[in-house]
């Protein structure tokens, strides 16, 4: 989501650019928060002629959550800073309801409308993240973090090897 | 008085050597060992005496000449590295490591400067901290221990053909991990250190298998063999001075782990980085979290979680930002750490 919103600002290259486009004929989710950030960022723009009603529905969505729709100077940033509040799964929740809303029949928009606005959900909990052996790209990280450690205080320069230690896996037979 | 268990422990060893210096063979490290610690006998002291070991220990490290062999266990894995540790008659402080298993690579620590050889990728990773040593760090590093941990002298054990006194930190909770310790009777060097996690199993483990302590400092067994050869490899620079310690990085825990305090801020230089990273280090007393905060690389990052030994790592973007979380202590404490930080500087970043 974030190179699609990268693309509406200008942001990427030529090349980057064509794959992008891409993605967007191929992939109807995509093409839908593609649509959806235009409609966003055209109504805060005032560019767009849209009903009293929605307009009402807007602004009234808008008091509901300030954090994630506070204004800001540039309107391109503030498109991307609410699309990407925090995570990508707060985005991609946040593009799926604003297509939900707009796809809607009248009658279900203003019940959607009336609905409690249940709070986005958190960031996924740690027991969702598998953790992998490190992959020996953390060195310098390490070293730093070393310097610090009471363990180093303690035990002198031995725990520097966690900064280098071997990635290789033991082979059987070893 | 760091000075008087200094020079206590030179002369008692200087005796001790010259016995010791003859057991040269390397000893096999029993795996059996880390299921099943050998100790001899449960003879519990109040914990005042525990953290007293822990600072004789400390002392002991940087106080002393010694040379070993030592194996580094962690995930089913040994890795065996020779370590040589001086100091000259001005104070000053060498140390070496290198490895003896896999790829070589070698460590070497001198008053100022870390420097990290690595033959194998042709690149040398430097670590520059100011003209200044830290003594004043060493009594604030270990503040907390006995806030956090339940700290136990557990009788003696026997490593490397030295007498040792056992210290058993036990976690108040689940935030941090499980260590004990062996220290040299004598001279409180540590032998051996290991990390055990929430379900008592252990997850690191340092131990010689072979050791002198004592001898004469001789410049030469901390030099780099590959001082000469790496002229034409790649450097990394890290650097930091005292002087910019600490300084507001406008980062903030709103949910601090109990237990943690911050320890140091800054923002320095890392990693041949064309731009300054932000580093905040959160301690309880024995184990450390580190969190670097940097803007975001080009290539798109995702949130991932990994571990070396009892060190967990976890990276995630924030707005901007790419922060990496680093620490001897459960992953759970590294991602609330990394989940509950926020930017509240007045700055522009």
């Amino acid at each position: 989501m974030d190179k699609i919103s990268a693309l509406m600002d200008g942001e990427l290259d030529d090349l980057q650019a064509q794959q992008q486009l891409g993605r967007i004929s191929q992939d109807r989710t995509i093409r839908e928060a593609w649509e959806a950030f235009h409609l966003i960022g055209d109504a805060m723009r005032g560019e767009r002629a849209l009903s009293s009603r929605f307009s009402s529905l807007l602004a009234e969505r808008m008091m509901r959550e300030p954090t994630v729709l506070a204004p800001r100077p540039r309107v391109a940033r503030r498109l991307t800073s609410f699309a990407l509040s925090a995570a990508a799964s707060i985005a991609a929740v946040a593009a799926v309801g604003w297509i939900a809303f707009f796809n809607s029949p009248p009658a279900l928009q203003t019940e959607l409308a009336k609905a409690p606005v249940a709070p986005l959900p958190a960031p996924a909990p740690s027991a969702q993240l598998a953790s992998v052996p490190n992959d020996g790209k953390m060195s310098e990280y390490l070293i730093a973090h070393q310097e610090f450690s009471p363990s180093t205080a303690i035990q002198g320069v031995a725990p520097y090897i966690r900064s280098v230690s071997s990635t290789q896996p033991v082979a059987a037979g070893q | 008085m760091l000075e008087a268990i200094g020079r206590l422990g030179s002369a008692t060893s200087t005796a001790a050597s010259a016995g010791k210096a003859s057991a040269g063979c390397a000893r096999t490290f029993l795996l059996l060992s880390l299921v099943t610690p050998a100790v001899i006998a449960a003879d519990s002291s109040p914990s005042p005496d525990g953290v007293a070991w822990l600072k004789k220990m400390a002392a002991a490290s940087r106080q002393l000449n010694y040379s070993g062999t030592f194996v580094y266990h962690h995930a089913g894995r040994s890795e065996t590295s020779r370590i040589v540790h001086y100091v000259n008659s001005a104070g000053g402080e060498f140390e070496k490591m290198e490895t003896l298993d896999g790829p070589a690579r070698e460590i070497i620590r001198t008053n100022d400067q870390v420097t990290c050889y690595l033959p194998e990728s042709r690149t040398i990773l430097i670590e520059k901290r100011g003209k200044r040593r830290f003594p004043a760090l060493l009594p604030e590093q270990l503040g907390g221990v006995s806030d956090n941990y339940a700290v136990r002298l557990l009788g003696s054990d026997r490593v490397a053909d030295f007498d040792c006194q056992v210290i058993d930190l036990k976690p108040r909770d689940k935030l941090r991990y499980g260590h004990r310790f062996c220290a040299e009777r004598n001279t409180g060097l540590p032998l051996r250190a290991r990390t055990f996690s929430e379900k008592n199993e252990p997850l690191e483990s340092f131990a010689f298998t072979e050791l002198r302590i004592g001898g004469r400092f001789d410049r030469d067994r901390v030099r780099s063999r590959y001082a000469t050869k790496s002229r034409d490899w790649r450097v990394d620079h890290s650097a930091f001075s005292i002087a910019d310690m600490p300084a507001e990085t406008g980062w903030v825990l709103t949910r601090q782990p109990t237990g943690f305090r911050k320890l140091t801020e800054m923002k320095r230089s890392f990693a041949g980085r064309s731009f300054k990273v932000s580093h905040i280090v959160y301690s309880d007393g024995l184990a450390a979290v580190s969190v670097f905060i940097e803007p975001l690389p080009k290539a798109r990052i995702a949130r991932s979680l990994s571990h070396q030994g009892a060190v967990n790592i976890y990276i995630r973007p924030v707005s901007d930002y790419m922060v990496t979380v680093l620490g001897e202590a459960p992953a759970a404490t590294v991602m609330q750490i990394a989940n509950s930080l926020e930017f509240r500087g007045a700055q522009p970043r």
